[in-house]
């Protein structure tokens, strides 16, 4: 089976990539790019630890084909590290003990970036709407939804 | 080593001419959200993908035009959430779009995706089947409109042939004193599949008082087959909302459902369920158009 050529844009960067049908955007991003924020969990959309942002939308990037992304712009937590939003999130989390294990935290942080993008100041409501498709599997959910308010709160200032 | 083949068509024509000359196993893919993890579990194994995700320029539209409303079949769960078309009388569509999936989902799930699935948990189907909804199927050759009401004809099986796309779902809202509704029940709040899932289609004479026309669909009326529970809307037609109506529809609709047992809940659960829901649908729409509550 012929290898097909597609040039996604990574964190910034193009990068040009050989994949095979059935490669999956984490399969790319982990094992071609070594992105390993990227976590896979369950593969089948239920637990949401893959979740990037393709052309500014968070999606699971173990539900999408690497050559459905071709031409397309890919961002993973290794591309927010120098943003100021990130950042203060990431202080929020810390600050807020909001990862136990750690599996879930790059997906969560996707996750709430994407909000504080959105809404400065969001509802719990809001919040648990926005992670509802990321399984904490240490259930430490109040910790994390603590974390984003705060995260969010702090960009209003 | 894998023999999967990907084809990316250039346009919708290119796409369908590739359907009606392979004659392979092909498995047409939009955004991979159902079909990804049904392959990883092997449930289906195609030979082709047929990857349909780039025809946004023919396929990803919301319309209204002439009383009508159309959307492609390419149009976005998230689409739905973001049209200013999904408020006031059609609300019910934002609610089925909020409790469909997870963000991460919704922003690329579609909406001719989760009608084609077929899976007998769709949060589309009942929603659009209420408002008595069309589907306009093409292949290279034709193009025919099917009611969504007869498009499933059993788990995973729709009367689409193998040459056929799902191109547009289309209806017209409801005029008058109507309203429309959605009940969904999983086992948590969100991201889930539906256990039961209903929605009812009214419209009220102008006393506010009586039924004009109704209409309920469930994701399983007979075993796993979405449809109208048509002897339940026939029943409420011409009634007085009262509580003895909502009473008897509820009997009538637990006569006219055969629902079977799996591993999300047992035929006899779904059953006290629907007509909870029932109640519930009713007494939300009558408020909703300012009858009785």
């Amino acid at each position: 089976m012929a290898k097909r050529a597609i040039t996604i844009n990574v964190n910034g960067t193009e990068h040009p990539l050989q994949v095979d049908a059935p490669d999956r955007l984490i399969d790319v991003l982990r094992d071609q790019l070594n992105l390993k924020s990227v976590k896979e969990g369950c593969s089948t959309g239920d637990c949401g630890i893959c979740a990037v942002l393709v052309d500014g939308k968070l999606v699971n990037s173990c539900l999408m084909l690497a050559a459905q992304c071709d031409g397309r712009r890919v961002t993973t937590l290794e591309g927010l590290l120098g943003d100021p939003t990130m950042k203060r999130m990431q202080g929020s989390f810390i600050a807020n003990n909001a990862a136990q294990c750690g599996f879930c935290t790059p997906a969560m942080l996707m996750a709430s970036w994407d909000i504080a993008r959105h809404s400065p100041e969001p509802s719990d409501e809001e919040i648990k709407v926005a992670i509802s498709g990321i399984l904490c599997r240490c259930t430490g959910y109040y910790q994390i939804i603590d974390s984003v308010r705060e995260g969010c709160e702090r960009g209003e200032r | 080593m894998s023999t999967l083949e990907l084809y990316s068509p250039t346009d919708l024509s290119d796409a369908l001419r590739f359907m009606e000359h392979d004659g392979r196993n092909v498995a047409i893919i939009a955004s991979g959200t159902d079909l990804l993890p049904r392959m990883r579990r092997k449930q289906i194994s195609p030979s082709v993908l047929l990857d349909i995700s780039s025809l946004t320029e023919d396929l990803r539209y919301i319309r209204q035009l002439d009383g009508t409303i159309r959307l492609g079949a390419l149009t976005t769960v998230a689409d739905l959430l973001e049209s200013p078309l999904f408020h006031g009388k059609l609300s019910v569509i934002r609610e089925a779009a909020m409790l469909f999936g997870a963000p991460q989902v919704r922003n690329v799930a579609t909406v001719g995706g989760n009608i084609c699935s077929a899976a007998s948990s769709e949060d589309m189907i009942p929603v659009f089947m209420a408002l008595d909804a069309s589907l306009k199927l093409v292949s290279a050759r034709e193009e025919r409109t099917v009611p969504l009401k007869d498009f499933v004809v059993g788990k995973r099986e729709t009367v689409m042939k193998p040459s056929e796309m799902l191109a547009e779902v289309n209806f017209s809202p409801p005029g008058g004193h109507s309203w429309t509704a959605y009940e969904k029940l999983g086992r948590r709040n969100m991201l889930i599949l539906a256990i039961v899932n209903e929605a009812l289609s009214v419209t009220l004479e102008d006393d506010l008082r009586t039924i004009r026309s109704a209409r309920v669909a469930l994701n399983r009326v007979s075993g796993k087959i979405p449809a109208v529970a048509v002897k339940t809307s026939d029943f409420l037609r011409g009634k007085r909302v009262t509580g003895q109506t909502v009473a008897q529809a509820q009997k009538v609709l637990a006569s006219e459902l055969s629902l079977t047992s799996d591993f999300r809940g047992s035929g006899e659960y779904r059953t006290e369920v629907a007509q909870v829901f029932l109640k519930r649908l009713i007494e939300r729409c009558t408020r909703q158009i300012g009858g009785p509550s």
